[in-house]
């Protein structure tokens, strides 16, 4: 991490001039490597996601998604390269940045709505301003119902949607996600990636989700990237040139969806 | 409703067995002649106690004030203890070994020590509850810091949580249900710690009163202070399992 240090200075030189305006790179990762003791978990990793992007990452099972993943929050160091969020680079986590995590963490001990303004108190958000969000969220993602239920008392789907809610309620302008929706039956994980898309489409954050669903993928995204393993790199950029808005029975009948999803099949096939 | 005949049935299941073991020492005794100093019937047990009745309850609140001050203090000085060893990495290496070392002594060698210290009264019967209940306190407080969920500490780094936030929304209702089991076990041993002081040496307490018991050829009356001794036990055990319900979220995993 610190022999970066040096090299990064023309970059951050950069950041400051466009700092006026809103940054257009929110996440960047430049040569980074990454080692588990002498296991290379990533290698060379090269990627910029832009302001309101929504960029999704696949890859075999243990190819160091999620590893990218934590390094892009700022949860774990990395060797070389640098990672950066809005041209600075991270070293720790940031508030501006939201993060849906692989397992679903909510406290069991907690209601739902208590699991969802989590964040909101641990920043000391105001009450009013935090009952208000969580009511839109608990809305948004319909578990109203359910605001006072406990998360054991919930379908999987549900608290998948809370664990989105955890996230969202901090409004963050940047949002990183580590396959929501991984564990759950693929009906459902339809309808969620419908609700994912309307949020997206009426707050328009910036989005990397990382997911193994290449419909999913494409189905969301403005551009997917695909990894490899062993050790772990980008082997394949697509841009989804699919019309926005999208809706869950058009887009997926468009011949363009069949033909990404066929194509990223094909990548992946080649890739894992 | 075949849910409340079913628990009829199995209260009557309860019933019926003890009746049975109540008769069958009542019996047994008188027929097989057994002398009244080994194993009095258990009617003369309970003219006994009954007798001895004011006797009985001063020393058993004597006993029970012991009991609880000892395991108050346990849980007080084994909670902090708990929390110091998982926060420091120094207390790790150098204050738990050694409390896990005199963990391995036995605490009942140590009752003559605490009179020697602390005399003859009520303060040593406090020290052998205290000593008997408070490993398991301070393993079980350790354990379930230690255990808190990983993805879950993972995620309050994420949200920036500072340590107290973290440790009084995260790690203390994690290491909730551990306490509570750590208690569970740590009542009855400090009962058992003050009744062996009471009986190592003592003015009063149940302890006392089944040493004079012994002394005067009473066994009436020792297990009369027996069968006392336990259900204060029981009723202190049922206190905690009581406490336990409101820490449900025990095994819960979401
Ligand atoms: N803390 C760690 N220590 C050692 N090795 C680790 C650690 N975390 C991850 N790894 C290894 O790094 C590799 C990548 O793990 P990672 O969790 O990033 O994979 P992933 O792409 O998210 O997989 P999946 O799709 O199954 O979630 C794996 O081989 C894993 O064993
Ligand atoms: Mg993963």
């Amino acid at each position: 991490m610190v022999s970066t240090a040096t090299a990064e200075v023309p970059k951050s030189g950069k950041g400051l001039n466009v700092a006026a305006e809103p940054a257009v790179n929110h996440i960047e990762a430049q040569g980074l490597n990454k080692t588990f003791g002498s296991f290379k978990a990533l290698e060379d990793i090269d990627f910029t996601i832009n302001n309101q992007e929504f960029v999704s990452v696949l890859g075999p099972s243990g190819c160091g998604k999620s590893t990218l993943l934590r390094i892009v929050a700022g949860l774990i160091p990395y060797e070389s390269g640098s990672a950066t969020i809005k041209g600075e680079k991270v070293r720790a986590p940031r508030p501006d940045v939201g993060v849906v995590f692989q397992t679903n963490n909510m406290l069991p001990w907690l209601t739902v709505r208590r699991n969802v303004e989590l964040g909101a108190r641990i920043r000391n958000m105001p009450a009013d301003a935090r009952d208000a969000a969580v009511d839109k969220i608990l809305d948004v993602l319909s578990l109203t119902k359910f605001a006072d239920a406990h998360p054991h008392q919930l379908s999987g789907g549900m608290r998948q949607r809370a664990s989105i809610g955890q996230a969202l309620v901090l409004d963050p302008q940047i949002l990183l996600m580590d396959e929501p929706f991984g564990a759950l039956d693929a009906l459902t994980r339809d309808k969620l990636n419908v609700e994912l898309l309307r949020i997206w489409q009426e707050s328009r954050k910036t989005v990397m989700l990382i997911t193994h669903s290449i419909a999913e993928a494409v189905f969301l995204s403005d551009r997917v990237l695909v990894m490899a393993d062993r050790p772990g790199k980008i082997v394949e950029e697509v841009t989804i040139d699919l019309p926005r808005p999208r809706n869950a029975a058009t887009t997926r009948a468009m011949p363009k969806f069949g033909e990404y999803v066929a194509y990223l099949g094909k990548v992946m096939g080649v890739a894992s | 409703m075949p849910g409340v005949t079913s628990r009829l049935a199995a209260y009557s299941q309860v019933v019926l067995f003890f009746g049975a073991f109540l008769l069958f020492w009542e019996f047994g005794v008188r027929y097989f002649e057994v002398k009244s100093y080994i194993l009095p019937p258990i009617s003369a047990i309970a003219v006994a106690v009954w007798e001895a009745r004011s006797e009985i309850f001063e020393n058993s609140m004597y006993t029970l004030a012991e009991v609880l001050i000892g395991f108050g203090a346990a849980v007080v000085v084994g909670v902090m203890l708990g929390m110091v060893v998982y926060v420091s990495p120094f207390a790790q290496r150098t204050i738990y070994p050694l409390v896990t070392a005199l963990q391995t002594t036995p605490k009942s060698a140590l009752a003559p020590l605490m009179i020697v210290w602390f005399g003859y009264g009520f303060i040593s019967k406090v020290a052998m509850a205290f000593l008997f209940a408070f490993f398991p306190i301070v393993v079980a407080t350790l354990g379930g810091f230690a255990g808190t969920a990983k993805n879950l500490e993972e995620h309050f780094r994420a949200l920036n949580a500072g340590p107290w936030r973290t440790f009084t929304t995260l790690r203390l209702p994690s290491a909730l249900p551990s306490f509570i089991d750590g208690c569970r076990v740590a009542m009855p041993l400090a009962m058992i710690g003050a009744i062996i002081g009471e009986l190592v040496g003592s003015e009063r307490g149940l302890g006392n009163l089944i040493m004079l018991g012994t002394a005067s050829t009473r066994t009436d009356l020792v297990f009369g202070c027996i069968i006392v001794i336990t259900l204060i036990s029981l009723a202190l055990y049922a206190l905690i399992e009581f406490a336990a319900k409101s820490v449900w979220w025990r095994g819960i995993q979401v």
